[in-house]
């Protein structure tokens, strides 16, 4: 995302220089026209862009480097996670507390030191701007670190991981609270204890404090192994970090670096050169390397908050087409890491795989966008040899990562790639299929504000599913699959995400449906209201057919209708579970008879046994025995149930 | 009144948020009213409603889970409104509408604008205001002002001629009332009516009578009364007894029985029988001797009931007297009616008649029955000479039969015919016989014998029945649960695993479906849970109308693009324009993810919709429509 972010400026609209350039001299009406033409079809859409475009850099909705056609941007690799292990996570995390540096060290071979290490002590020089009362430019030294670092090691035996390191959080490169800092530089302090004469390079016994500058306002510091009682040498050499115009100087790599005694030449900002005077004498830029005493050591930049606090941000933003700010970028983009390791560890994948990047050769295409609309119109544009995305100005490398981005993320026009000479012509025109629908969460555009803070309890929300890894075949990635195709068929984009990725309505009232009611469906009732309306109603039109008849028959309807039997052979059980539901009913509404002759009918279509028309009726008889208050009410009822008790008996 | 409800509002507001603030709940911000425009500056809280996007236009439909038979429509109900640029341009379209239904459109009868309900009320609400007298002048009032609007061409004379008219009407009106209050007396019933049996007017009518209504409206294919689904009802009397179950309580139901009084008499007179029948320990073998034997008795004349007293083989003292003679005994009209429904099914089980009448012993039961002897028929005899059919002889059908379905499927041509179950009397169903020439099986509903060569005799599956292996699946019908007793299609009523697959259709298995709109076109149905391949989704289900109303409906339809109609069967089309379930908002698809199929389920052709591939969640269904 850095990458996208560092070019917010960039954009160099299509539509206008497009447009300018590739119409001569015709009349003013016809350009203006042709103009208008040009402006319908490609503004909306290309506002659209824009607008995301900016939306994009200040809250981006996913990182470019993770999509697959762009993974050139992405600078890291997973071939850690096949050893990885939970416990690596704190390990991790305690690293990251100091953040950025690791610096190894070795002092150079030059120095036949018998002892095996020498203390080098790293010191970050700020040097501030000037404020109205300093006399000179404030500077701040911020010690980062003392190691031991061995001293002309064999470079046979030492391995990559051996070597002293040291970290420079980015922190320190962020504006200090007081003082707008202009530059920054690094102090390297080899101090060697023992008065061992080497070369005859200096001795630094007199060498009463490490100050580094002969800035007044600078602090006196007192290093440690000055109170050791014993004669130190010092060494120090220092590099720029930031430079007045807060560039970046110091990138990814080995350095070796050559060290100067203390008195000699106290190293002051506008002396960080690699020029060397040696004994008062001036040596040519490389001499030193090999007389005098040098410090190795490779600098990496790493993690993400380097990038962002330092370079990129001081970093003024650079035109697109600045030749200066393409290698920037990428630069930016993809190493953030910056490690100082011994020459000899250079064997890590990352440290080569950057290197690669680093020397791929940027291919120099040409490309020309043709813009069609109004049945073909062609306007064209500039060719641009860069591989930047012309709407959302995003560095896609390569010709192919361009295309597919162009494909996936500016849908509202139909990119078709054309072989040119030169490199590539794409042809662009509006997409009239473009579907812009929503693909989120349903229930968030439909339920009402505060919904989801109901207060009748919890509530329910729709379950709506997110892909979080697909892994769809992938064809290898080639330019003719940008190629218009000779049939004009659109290829099928089939959603990778099944389920319920969308708001249902009710079929009958076409509200929507809410997530607690997707479980009931409205046609698990199989009798509707208005069917056991109209049965009745149906029932009651005709005229020769009594009104005890209708009761009965309407009642087995809606019993029938109710638990819709469908067998001949479920009738005997239909009927005492008639019986059972609406006895009671026809007791009170004094439908005996009516029922025993549907009983009877029903027998004679040959459905019901008589058994089942004697229990049936048996049953009716018990419900009634168990309805006393209706005997009071019917008084025919009351000698029917004195009859049959007295058959009982 | 508005400020006071928003002060009740506030209020209870106010009582809510303060509970609300204790257990830590989002209060409910109330717009403060705005109660003066001027002056004071009034603050509310600005609550942003997200735009909704709008649904596909739907026209109101009525759900329905099963066909819905209805009528050809004889006038236009309504002309189709299709948007004002079609009636202007397009009116040659309404003028062929209009004639297809021979002119006829609904509501343009000349006194359409006064039907008798309205007229009934009309006076009777005018009377609350008006003396009697007055009521029918007010009514003829009103009348002539709607007259008037009729025939406005000459004032002159339309004024004398009202006045004369008036008189008139207003007879014709006072009699028109009477006639439309009277006929709403409650009771009062059409002469062909047979009276209610539980109401107190009950009369003593015959059997056919009772049953009447009963016989002609049941559905015996739905079981219902007037269904919804068949037009013609097959009344039972045709109906052959499988299985004759007439059979009459061996012991007498108590003290009182009749078969006593039956005992008596033989004892008196018949030794011979009266020792025959101790012997197998009853008082007859069946009904129809002892009736006979009473009969006969009967004949001899004469009863002596001291002589049971003493000779009775009951165990039991008997204190009552068992006297001959029939005690004169009330029925009333419903119980001798209800005698007689119940004396043809039930024949001589007198205690079990008696039983069910409830009010009447069976003694009284069996007096009664003497008595109308005359009328009554006898029990058919069994035909004893059906020889008990033999394994080989059924195997040796079923054969035949499966080679039948597989010839029929094979040379069938693409016609398929409604089903219409036959009533030939006493004929074998032939090439007469409407099922045969129809090419459908006979099924259980026909009147034909059991033994019919035409009937379909079911699967005798034990698996899923979803393969060509099982004839119903072969011959495109469901399983009958009737006929398919192997299969499960007969098991677990109330749970939906059923082991037969091809019986969905009948149960109403489907699967739950969601309406959402579509991502092709207007409305689309989305299957809620995954269904595997060849599973039932739905049926689809719709009024069911005949090919000439479909034609006439389908212009209409073509109008407006869009239509729900469905081919059933060459009689009758599926059309779920105005009812239908939700099936009927699948879309088509030349590349669908279901199938329909039209399938003989229990004699009625239906359609099922399957899915013709795996379908997973949440996916739009398509079926190809041609």
């Amino acid at each position: 995302m850095s990458g996208a972010s560092c070019k917010a400026n960039g954009a160099v609209y299509p539509a206008s220089s497009a447009m300018m350039n590739s119409v001569k001299k015709p009349k003013m009406e016809q350009i203006q026209a042709d103009h208008e033409l040009f402006l319908q079809a490609f503004e909306k859409p290309t506002q659209i862009y824009r607008f995301l475009r900016t939306r994009n850099l200040i809250a981006p909705v996913f990182l470019h480097r993770t999509l697959t056609f762009m993974s050139h941007r992405n600078g890291r690799t997973n071939a850690k996670r096949k050893t990885f292990k939970v416990d690596d996570m704190l390990q991790t995390v305690e690293r990251m507390k100091g953040e950025v540096n690791l610096p190894l060290f070795i002092p150079s071979q030059n120095s036949e030191n018998e002892q095996n290490s020498v203390s080098l002590e790293v010191l970050l020089v700020k040097v501030c701007h000037k404020k109205r009362k300093d006399v000179s430019c404030p500077i701040k030294q911020v010690p980062t670190g003392k190691k031991q670092v061995p001293l002309n090691p064999d470079s046979n035996q030492t391995k990559p991981g051996s070597h002293p390191s040291l970290l420079v959080s980015s922190n320190e490169f962020e504006p200090s609270n007081s003082h707008m800092v202009k530059s920054y530089s690094l102090l390297f302090r080899v101090s060697r204890t023992g008065r061992r004469d080497t070369n005859g390079l200096v001795n630094g016994e007199a060498n009463e404090n490490i100050d580094v500058t002969d800035t007044p306002s600078r602090k006196k510091r007192s290093s440690s192994h000055r109170d050791e009682g014993e004669t130190t040498e010092t060494f120090v050499a220092q590099m720029t970090v930031f430079d007045k115009n807060r560039r970046l100087q110091l990138l990814d790599g080995e350095y070796e670096v050559s060290m100067q005694g203390m008195e000699d030449s106290p190293v002051s900002k506008k002396r960080a050169t690699w020029e060397t005077i040696l004994d008062g004498k001036r040596l040519p830029p490389f001499e030193t390397f090999s007389q005098g005493p040098t410090l190795q050591f490779m600098l990496r930049w790493t993690g993400d908050a380097s990038g962002k606090s330092t370079a990129p941000v001081a970093k003024p933003l650079a035109t697109r087409n600045s030749e200066s700010s393409s290698p920037m970028e990428t630069r930016t983009s993809n190493h953030r890491a910056a490690l100082m390791t011994v020459k000899e560890s250079v064997s890590t994948d990352i440290q080569t795989r950057k290197e690669q990047v680093l020397c791929e050769p940027r291919q120099k295409l040409r490309i020309f966008y043709q813009f069609l609309y109004n049945n073909n119109t062609r306007q064209q544009t500039e060719a641009r040899d860069d591989l930047h995305c012309p709407w959302c100005t995003l560095n896609c490398s390569k010709l192919y990562s361009l295309l597919k981005h162009l494909k996936l993320s500016h849908s509202r026009f139909i990119f078709n790639y054309v072989p040119h000479p030169k490199g590539a012509r794409i042809d662009v025109s509006i997409n009239e299929c473009y579907d812009g629908s929503y693909v989120g969460n349903p229930q968030d555009i439909h339920s009402q504000p505060g919904f989801a803070f109901s207060r009748n309890g919890p509530v329910k929300r729709t379950a709506v599913t997110h892909i979080l890894v697909c892994r769809p075949k992938r064809t290898k990635p080639s330019l003719s699959e940008f190629l218009e195709s000779e049939d004009g068929e659109l290829e099928q984009q089939r959603t990778y995400v099944s389920g319920h990725n969308r708001l249902y309505f009710h079929s009958d009232s076409c509200m929507p449906l809410r997530p607690q009611e997707m479980e009931e469906d409205s046609e698990d009732e199989r009798d509707p209201e208005w069917l056991r309306e109209k049965t009745a109603t149906q029932l009651d039109e005709f005229t020769d057919v009594n009104e005890g008849e209708k009761e009965v028959m309407k009642l087995w309807n809606l019993h029938v209708m109710k638990y819709g039997f469908i067998a001949d052979n479920q009738m005997n059980q239909a009927i005492m579970l008639f019986a059972e539901n609406t006895g009671a009913h026809i007791i009170r509404r004094n439908l005996c008879r009516n029922f025993l002759l549907h009983l009877v009918s029903m027998h004679d279509f040959n459905l019901v046994s008589t058994a089942t028309i004697d229990r049936a009726m048996a049953r009716l008889r018990q419900i009634q025995e168990e309805l006393p208050d209706i005997e009071e009410e019917q008084q025919d009822q009351t000698v029917v149930s004195a009859g049959f008790l007295e058959l009982e008996n | 009144m508005f400020n006071t409800n928003r002060q009740k509002i506030m209020d209870r507001t106010d009582i809510l948020n303060q509970e609300w603030k204790t257990r830590r709940i989002q209060p409910v911000h109330i717009m403060t009213s705005v109660g003066s425009l001027r002056g004071t500056r009034e603050v509310i809280p600005l609550k942003t409603l997200n735009a909704v996007a709008s649904v596909p236009v739907m026209y109101s439909w009525s759900p329905l889970q099963q066909n819905f038979m209805v009528e050809d429509e004889t006038v236009l109900h309504n002309i189709p409104y299709m948007g004002d640029e079609i009636l202007d341009q397009d009116g040659t379209f309404i003028e062929e509408l209009i004639k297809n239904y021979d002119g006829k459109v609904h509501g343009d009868r000349e006194c359409g604008f006064i039907n008798d309900e309205i007229f009934v009320e009309l006076v009777s609400a005018l009377s609350q205001y008006s003396d009697n007298e007055d009521d029918e002048e007010e009514e003829e009032h009103d009348f002539k002002v709607e007259k008037m609007e009729l025939c406005t061409s000459d004032h002159h004379s339309v004024i004398s001629a009202l006045i004369s008219l008036s008189v008139c009407l207003s007879v014709c009106l006072s009699v028109r009332y009477k006639e439309l209050t009277e006929q709403q007396l409650p009771g009062a019933l059409p002469p062909e009516c047979t009276p209610n049996i539980d109401g107190p007017n009950a009369r003593s009518v015959q059997r056919e009578q009772s049953l009447h209504s009963f016989h002609t409206l049941f559905c015996r294919r739905c079981f219902k009364y007037d269904c919804f689904l068949h037009p013609f009802h097959a009344t039972p009397n045709t109906y052959k007894r499988k299985n004759l179950e007439n059979q009459v309580d061996t012991k007498p139901c108590g003290l009182d029985c009749y078969m006593y009084l039956v005992q008596v008499s033989q004892r008196s007179f018949i030794h011979s029988f009266i020792k025959y029948h101790s012997s197998v320990n009853c008082c007859s073998p069946s009904s129809v001797s002892v009736f006979t034997i009473f009969t006969s008795i009967k004949q001899m004349g004469g009863k002596n009931s001291s002589f049971v007293r003493g000779n009775s083989r009951c165990q039991t003292p008997v204190k009552m007297k068992l006297t001959g003679e029939a005690e004169a005994v009330e029925w009333s009209g419903a119980e001798a009616s209800l005698f007689r429904v119940l004396i043809g099914t039930y024949y001589d089980n007198f205690c079990a008649i008696a039983r069910l009448i409830g009010t009447k012993t069976c003694r009284q039961v069996y007096e009664f029955r003497v008595k109308e002897s005359s009328i009554i028929a006898r029990a058919p005899a069994e035909d004893e000479d059906t020889p008990p059919r033999k394994k080989k002889r059924k195997h040796r059908l079923w054969a035949t039969h499966c080679r039948k379905i597989q010839l029929k499927k094979d040379g069938s041509s693409n016609h398929v015919y409604n089903y219409q179950p036959c009533d030939h009397p006493r004929q074998p169903c032939d090439s007469s016989c409407p099922c045969v020439t129809a090419q459908n099986f006979c099924e259980k509903f026909c009147q034909c014998s059991s033994e019919c060569q035409n009937r379909f005799p079911g699967c005798r599956c034990k698996a899923q029945c979803n393969t060509k292996q099982c004839p119903c699946y072969l011959a495109v019908r469901e399983c009958d649960p009737d006929l398919c007793l192997t299969c499960g299609a007969a098991d677990h009523w109330d749970s939906k695993n059923v082991s037969c697959k091809n019986c969905s259709i009948q149960r109403g298995a489907k699967k739950h479906l969601l309406l959402a709109p579509s991502d092709v076109a207007g409305w689309g149905i989305f299957i809620k849970e995954p269904v595997q391949k060849n599973e039932f989704i739905s049926e689809y289900c719709g009024e069911i109308i005949s090919q000439d109303e479909a034609d006439r409906r389908g212009k209409v339809y073509d109008k407006y693009m869009c239509s729900f109609l469905f081919n059933l069967n060459n009689d009758f089309v599926v059309d779920a324009t105005r009812k239908g379930n939700k099936i009927r908002f699948a879309n088509h698809s030349v590349n669908p993810n279901c199938y329909a199929k039209v399938m003989m389920v229990n004699g009625d052709h239906r359609i099922g919709i399957f899915a013709k591939r795996a379908i997973q969640t949440g996916e739009e269904l398509f079926f190809d429509y041609r």
